[in-house]
């Protein structure tokens, strides 16, 4: 297996570009990547692979001027080249009035735990034995489908101001869908920063559960429903909230859905959102993507809406200083919350389900995506284990639904709160920790046959 | 390069891999994005790297590095047999591949003028005319405009003797613009969202794409947007644009015609589909006028090539005939399955991933009659124009996309604009409702260059012919 290339040689190979003469200012982001995924269907490995691959991406600033290369070298050649090309590119283009400057030196935080030998040297035995485990708790007709990939990254950013920021991480992550029988399936996953906290045997009982009492679904009428949703389910909210309402520019354009609503109730009062990059239980870097030390930024607070994310540039917009939520240059969406953290109340989901006179539970939500920016609306479709709840009780599988509904509506909404959060992903690169929701209306504007 | 490949189907067979292909590849790209005149982002990348497949045992093993010198080459096709042989540790039924030609051959997509030698203060500066026209709109806020330039080329060898050149050329461009006002936004694009047209072609389709002469019709448009009332919700007719029909099929029949997904491979990710391997032939996937072809043939799309990802001679397949549903699209690992050999469509997001069944060129074939044509035999409905959102369940069956702009018809006349339209249905009753489909004039072959699918997640770029057409008895204006 490979293993890091370390800070001393992404200095050295850092260096290449940033000597490069007759320009202002010069910044290398550097990622080095490797990892396996075994992927499985019909309860067989299917594709497995691995590989490997080192990029860096280099920004020139020239009068005012920005120009952006990148390439998969770890040279200090490959990086003057790119740089020569960054500056080329930046030689045509008119000065950027809003061009922020590099990162200052600033020291980010040392976050334990946050790389894994075990998990960056994982072996495709390994994961196949895991697979294998999973899918020893299949029930007679059932088979379970998935991927199990572990992965190791670290990435680095040096500049011409003098700060310089590397970082390593890994990350492990075992999701799968289990079906069979009469119709019907299952779903469960786990997320983490290290495959010793991968249970196979767990995530495969909590699918098979669901599958098997997700047999023979009955079509429900389309309505508004309360609704349980699982952390799986509640991340889609919160990710898509990220993006249509906490992302930097188009907070400070007018474009996002809380613009000019800062101090205002947006949603219930028993709701907070904060993203925190340095908080040991999330993944990544403590840094964002242009040397910024990540800081915690509170979102929502009592259901008040506090303030969104910035990077270098937005932040120069809004007057502010760059929260760190840097994307890699160029990056003309803005900077967006990866981190986000939901805080968390006192119940259970089976005291949720005892609290529900007729309702939904939700595992997770499929192929989502924005109907309208500027009301956080979102449609998407309910998948692998949808069920009605009656008198307290989940009394069967149902059809799934198509919703399509306000995120802040939803929010505004919510009567309980999971005690306990888990860490899930919308989007790449992203990690959430959120909690299960009971929210007392949701639109469902559609059903599907299955 | 194709040494690299070479090399290390070579390094594969002596690590005992009962057959390996593997590709070599360079991946470059140029991309300018300008807003209100101002250079938002320019940057150029470049990757380059081998990938070597492996089966042993009848298991698949894959493994990929960027690092090209022979000790490294040599690595990776001995780890993508160890891959292999882990996969062994569960049972299962051995692969079996459908037989191919081994061709040795070289191969350059169509390309009048390389995107990559024009100037690029030539390119900077038609974005900068684009948005300046734009910006002469009163009402509008933003006014946007890329280019996007993408050449991949690649050195496929396989065990069996194949030994095989690729070079394709992409190049696309786009505006839009945005309007901002009392707590709204609307946008406008042209000629399609999400970075525009791209075609497989040269600088000069840039050149056709009408960017500068377009630009203030789509800030009126957005502007005006902003005062439209909202889309009604309703059951109606709904005739909607090409570039709209472009991802109409994509969604709703690329992707469930695509085999591996209905053998379950992709179960866990993107979902399956509501088709079945035994449905050639039996299903009816729409009306009469419902003809979809897969062409990796078709001059100018992003599904053009000569051979796909694992040396299968380019083809040209019927997927629906007449509204019945006829063909998948189907791999050398999964053909058998339909007693089939291979139809080319596997392909891969470049020499670090795994080739995957992918939509080559999906189009809906052209019937007759103009937009205007089919507007004017229309007594009342809605007409959309130009995707903004799409969501679509894991078989594929219930669907909902949102349009940039849509108008009432009214005894075959367009009259009010409505902002926010969007619309749902069933897949098959949907295309089954299709009575128009427009003719050769109004056919357009689009470019869809950021298919999502596979683990890890792999972007696909494929192409869709695609004429207007017309459905009835449609709910518009979800909420």
């Amino acid at each position: 297996m490979p293993g890091l290339i370390g800070p001393d040689r992404f200095r050295e190979v850092a260096q290449g570009a940033l000597e490069l003469t007759g320009v202002d200012g010069v910044e290398v982001l550097f990622m080095h990547d490797w990892g396996g995924l075994t992927r499985f269907a019909k309860s067989e490995i299917h594709q497995s692979i691995f590989r490997e691959d080192t990029g860096i991406r280099v920004r020139v600033v020239s009068h005012g001027r920005v120009g952006v290369a990148a390439a998969n070298v770890a040279t200090p050649e490959g990086a003057l080249k790119a740089a020569k090309s960054a500056k080329e590119l930046a030689e045509v283009v008119g000065p950027d009035p809003m061009w922020p400057g590099l990162a200052p030196v600033a020291e980010a935080p040392q976050v334990d735990g946050r790389y894994d030998e075990t998990t960056a040297g994982s072996s495709p035995e390994s994961r196949a034995d895991a697979v294998a485990a999973l899918i020893g708790r299949c029930e007679p007709g059932f088979t379970a489908a998935g991927a199990y990939e572990t992965q190791a990254i670290e990435i680095g950013v040096a500049n011409t101001e003098g700060q310089f920021c590397w970082a390593p991480s890994t990350q492990a992550s075992l999701t799968t869908v289990i079906n069979g029988g009469d119709g019907g399936s299952g779903f469960a996953e786990t997320f983490g920063a290290r495959v010793g906290d991968v249970d196979p045997e767990a995530i495969g009982g909590r699918a098979s559960d669901k599958a098997v009492r997700s047999q023979e679904p009955r079509a429900l009428d389309a309505g508004v429903y309360p609704v349980i949703l699982e952390p799986a389910a509640t991340v889609t909210l919160v990710g898509f909230l990220a993006f249509v309402g906490f992302a930097g520019r188009s907070y400070v354009e007018g474009r996002s859905c809380f613009s000019g609503k800062a101090g205002e109730t947006v949603v219930g009062a028993n709701i907070d959102l904060w993203d925190d990059g340095g908080d040991p239980s999330t993944l990544g870097a403590p840094f964002d993507f242009e040397g910024v030390p990540k800081r915690r930024v509170s979102l929502v607070e009592g259901g008040v809406f506090r303030d969104a994310v910035y990077d270098l540039r937005t932040a120069k917009q809004a007057g502010t200083a760059s929260t760190g939520h840097g994307l890699p240059s160029p990056n003309p969406e803005g900077p967006f919350p990866l981190n986000v953290f939901m805080g968390t109340g006192d119940a259970t989901v089976d005291e949720m389900v005892a609290a529900t006179d007729r309702g939904v539970l939700v595992t997770r939500f499929h192929y989502s995506n924005v109907v309208n920016p500027m009301e956080s609306s979102i449609t998407g479709m309910t998948r692998d284990g949808t069920f009605l709840i009656e008198g307290g009780e989940i009394v069967g599988p149902v059809r799934n639904f198509r919703f399509t509904q306000s995120i802040v509506e939803a929010l505004s909404n919510v009567s309980m709160i999971g005690r306990e959060a888990e860490l899930a992903s919308e989007f790449f690169f992203s990690a959430s920790r959120v909690p299960a929701l009971k929210i007392e209306a949701f639109n469902f504007s559609g059903v599907s046959d299955h | 390069m194709l040494d690299v490949a070479k090399m290390a189907v070579e390094a594969a067979r002596r690590a005992g891999a009962d057959f390996a292909d593997a590709r070599a590849g360079i991946d470059e790209t140029e991309s300018l994005t300008v807003r209100n005149q101002e250079m938002e982002g320019i940057d150029r990348d470049t990757s380059t790297g081998v990938g070597v497949r492996v089966l042993v045992g009848g298991r698949w093993g894959f493994a990929a590095t960027s690092r090209l010198d022979d000790a490294e080459v040599t690595r990776t096709a001995e780890l993508a047999v160890q891959i292999a042989k882990a996969a062994q540790r569960l049972p299962g039924d051995p692969v079996r591949l459908s037989p191919v030609e081994p061709a040795v051959d070289s191969w350059r997509s169509q390309m009048a003028e390389d995107p990559f030698t024009v100037p690029l203060e030539e390119k900077v500066a038609l974005l900068m005319e684009a948005t300046r026209r734009m910006q002469t709109v009163p009402g509008v806020t933003f006014a946007e405009g890329g280019l996007d330039f993408f050449r991949r080329s690649t050195w496929f060898a396989s065990s069996d003797g194949a030994a095989i050149g690729q070079v394709v050329t992409q190049s696309g461009g786009g505006i839009e613009a945005v309007a901002v006002g009392d707590g709204d936004m609307q946008r406008r694009s042209y000629p399609n969202s999400f970075r525009g047209h791209i075609k497989a072609a040269g600088y000069e389709h840039i050149r056709t794409l009408g960017l500068i002469e377009e630009a203030e019709r789509i800030g009126r448009e957005a502007v005006d947007l902003l005062a439209a009332p909202d889309c009604p919700s309703e059951v109606t007719t709904l005739i909607i644009d090409s570039g709209q029909m472009e991802l109409q099929i994509h969604e709703s029949i690329g992707h469930p015609i695509e085999l591996d997904r209905v053998l379950g491979m992709e179960e866990a990710y993107a979902g399956s589909s509501w088709l079945s391997p035994g449905d050639r032939g039996k299903v009816r996937y729409g009306s009469d006028l419902v003809s979809i072809t897969a062409d990796a043939t078709l001059p100018g799309g992003l599904g053009t090539f000569a051979y796909d990802d694992e040396g299968v001679p380019a083809h040209s397949t019927p997927i629906i005939v007449d509204g019945m549903f006829q063909n998948f699209l189907t791999s050398r690992e999964t053909a058998h399955v339909v007693g089939q050999t291979s139809n080319a469509t596997s392909r891969a997001d470049g020499w670090s991933h795994l080739p995957l069944i992918r939509m080559t060129n999906i189009s809906i074939e052209p019937r007759q009659g103009s937009l205007s044509e089919i507007i004017g035999d229309t007594d009342d409905g809605i007409f959309m124009m130009t995707n903004s959102s799409w969501s679509i369940d894991d078989k594929r069956i219930n669907f909902q996309f949102g349009c940039e702009a849509a108008w009432r018809i009214e005894h075959g006349r367009l009259t009010t604009m409505y902002k926010n339209p969007n619309y749902t249905g069933i897949t098959p009753e949907f295309w089954g409702s299709c009575d128009a489909v427009a003719g050769r004039e109004e056919w357009v072959v689009w470019g869809t260059p950021n298919c999502g699918k596979g683990q890890p997640g792999q972007v696909g770029r494929v192409g869709h012919g695609a004429s207007p057409g017309r459905f009835r008895g449609v709910q518009v204006g979800v909420r």
